[in-house]
């Protein structure tokens, strides 16, 4: 419980963060406005803007933490991601169909779309991959295969509406840029329903993440309970998608740093994967903010996911050189 | 009413026959070893009474009741199983591990409570691994871990008990401790063992009975006392080998001689 309390002091740094920094509106000031005693249009910047991203980056940080762990246990694989399933591109694709057809603006149309082309995406390697999922390695290659084609298939739509090139570029990387209230109202209630949905599951992810047998043993069917962390996971890929797009590495990262802070037990495992994966969303904002600011504000700044995508890949690089054993282990 | 009864169980893989109408009854309180050459059938036949696996014919019974007609939880209730091997999960601890046996009685909500429960403790401290608890199962040694599978099925505190090959990978040492271990759990608790065996002086020497499996039908089934004798070390595993009754343990014990 002490670890969880870290946590979520480092989710409260990161949030901070990712408040204070940002055009127009300098650290001091924003924190004032937060208290109330700042002018008019600081507060309007910071009520209007910088407090609905930050919780729109928190929000959809958690779902990618929390699909992540679930993936990783359902798949029985240390490798699993939204990123590594076809889930993530899958609904990056659902999400830029739905805008290339003209619904950028409709939130529920888009997580619907991104639902969609997430378990489409996450199918797709199911059949590809049929019932090797739990090789590490082959499952995270096939995915990337399958990810990459489905990320080709969002350009290819691009094609049809060229105007829309910054929009979709947002989408495929990931990016907070003008998110506003209007977006944390659409991704708030389905965060809940991931929360609950997982609550319930925590036990059942316990037992699946050992295998068949043992679920069984104990005295649980498989596959109603795999099934529905399946459907947990993407539903928790595609909110975050839709409102954020990609963002790599967060799910695939967040739940090994909750899992080297609070063991693998899913009761608190999932709310560790959470609370990391809002740190990281967050950060990685505060951080391209930061460049964005350094380098003067051009009119389209380096987006979160591009900070995510290159920490993140230096992480595992990392971690990987350290001990290819230790994000591997158990999975002989 | 047996705990574990099975009536002309087959079981097909495509063309090849790997059971073909084998019956099986197990007295409670028995231990029974299921022996046989690898490949007879004898951990496909376990599975099968465990509900693991279905058989193309043949019918279940725990307590008289058709295992069909069960649900996973109260067929966990009735027995519980310790697979040949099990996948480590990075980092679970043995008390973690241990309690995912509770759910069979607590239930998916029940499970949701934090803690342990007596079952847990006593199952922990049966098996002799109540030091480890709080270490992740991953860093012990093999005798350790089975020790903690053997802990995990009692959690599930069922009356049947089914092992499979619990001695593989095991040196003679820690062979013994588990053996030793089942024999005085089954005494302190009235256990009902199923054992997958394929060391068959160890099968004479801890079960009462002894059911050969020889290209998936029954060969011999009976007391050990009467079924191990050299001409089942021939017919069934293929080795001329010298039997006799040891005045020590007051069993069959064998030794093994030439290849048939």
């Amino acid at each position: 419980m002490r670890k969880l309390a870290w946590l979520l002091l480092a989710v409260a740094a990161a949030a901070l963060a990712q408040l204070v920094i940002g055009p127009a509106v300098g650290p001091v000031a924003s924190v004032r406005a937060l208290f109330g005693t700042a002018d008019g249009t600081t507060a309007r910047i910071v009520g209007g803007l910088r407090v609905p991203r930050v919780l729109v980056a928190l929000a959809a940080g958690a779902c990618l933490g929390l699909a992540g762990a679930v993936l990783q246990a359902v798949l029985r694989n240390p490798l699993a991601a939204p990123e590594v399933t076809g889930v993530g591109s899958g609904a990056v694709l659902g999400a830029v169909t739905a805008t290339v057809f003209g619904a950028a603006g409709a939130p529920n149309v888009l997580a619907a779309a991104a639902v969609v082309g997430g378990t489409l995406g996450g199918g797709v390697l199911w059949l590809v991959a049929a019932r090797t999922a739990a090789e590490p390695v082959r499952l995270a290659v096939l995915g990337v295969v399958v990810s990459a084609v489905l990320a080709g298939l969002s350009l290819v739509l691009l094609t049809a509406r060229p105007q829309l090139a910054g929009a979709v570029a947002r989408w495929l990387v990931g990016s907070l840029a003008s998110r506003t209230w209007e977006h944390w109202h659409a991704l708030w209630p389905w965060l809940i329903v991931v929360m609950s949905a997982l609550a319930l599951l925590g036990p059942a992810l316990d037992l699946l993440a050992v295998d068949d047998d043992h679920v069984r043993g104990v005295g649980l069917a498989v596959g109603p309970w795999r099934v529905a962390a399946l459907g947990a996971a993407v539903l928790a890929v595609a909110t975050a998608v839709s409102a954020v797009g990609a963002m790599s590495f967060v799910g695939l990262l967040a739940p090994h740093a909750a899992r080297l802070l609070v063991g693998a037990e899913h009761r608190v495992l999932l709310p560790a994967a959470a609370m990391s994966g809002a740190a990281a969303v967050a950060g990685a904002d505060a951080l391209a903010q930061a460049v964005n600011s350094l380098a003067g504000g051009q009119r389209m700044g380096v987006p979160a996911g591009a900070i995510t995508a290159m920490v993140g890949a230096m992480v595992l690089v990392a971690v990987a050189r350290r001990s290819s054993r230790s994000i591997l282990r158990g999975c002989g | 009413m047996n705990p574990v009864e099975a009536r002309g169980i087959s079981v097909h893989y495509g063309p090849r026959v790997i059971l073909s109408e084998v019956d099986v009854s197990v007295r409670a309180g028995d231990w029974l070893a299921l022996v046989g050459r690898n490949g007879c059938g004898k951990t496909t036949l376990l599975r099968v009474l465990a509900g693991l696996q279905r058989p193309r014919a043949g019918e279940v019974r725990l307590g008289g009741d058709d295992l069909r007609r069960l649900s996973r939880r109260s067929v966990a209730r009735r027995l519980a199983v310790l697979p040949q091997a099990m996948p480590a999960v990075p980092g679970l601890t043995v008390r973690q591990l241990v309690r995912q046996g509770r759910y069979a009685v607590r239930g998916p909500l029940g499970m949701l409570r934090a803690g342990d429960d007596e079952a847990v403790r006593r199952a922990l401290a049966e098996t002799g691994v109540g030091a480890h608890a709080d270490t992740p199962v991953d860093r012990l040694s093999g005798g350790e871990r089975q020790r903690v599978r053997l802990a995990l099925a009692l959690a599930q505190d069922a009356p049947v008990l089914l092992l499979d090959e619990p001695t593989t990978y095991l040196d003679v040492r820690h062979q013994l401790e588990v053996l030793d271990l089942v024999t005085r759990l089954r005494a302190e608790r009235g256990l009902t063992v199923v054992a997958v065996l394929h060391d068959l002086a160890q099968a004479a020497r801890f079960a009462d009975h002894v059911l050969a499996l020889r290209d998936g039908r029954v060969h011999a089934d009976g007391p050990a006392t009467e079924v191990v004798d050299s001409d089942l070390l021939a017919e069934v595993f293929g080795v001329r080998g010298r039997v006799w009754h040891d005045s020590v343990t007051g069993r069959p014990t064998c030794v093994y001689d030439a290849v048939l």
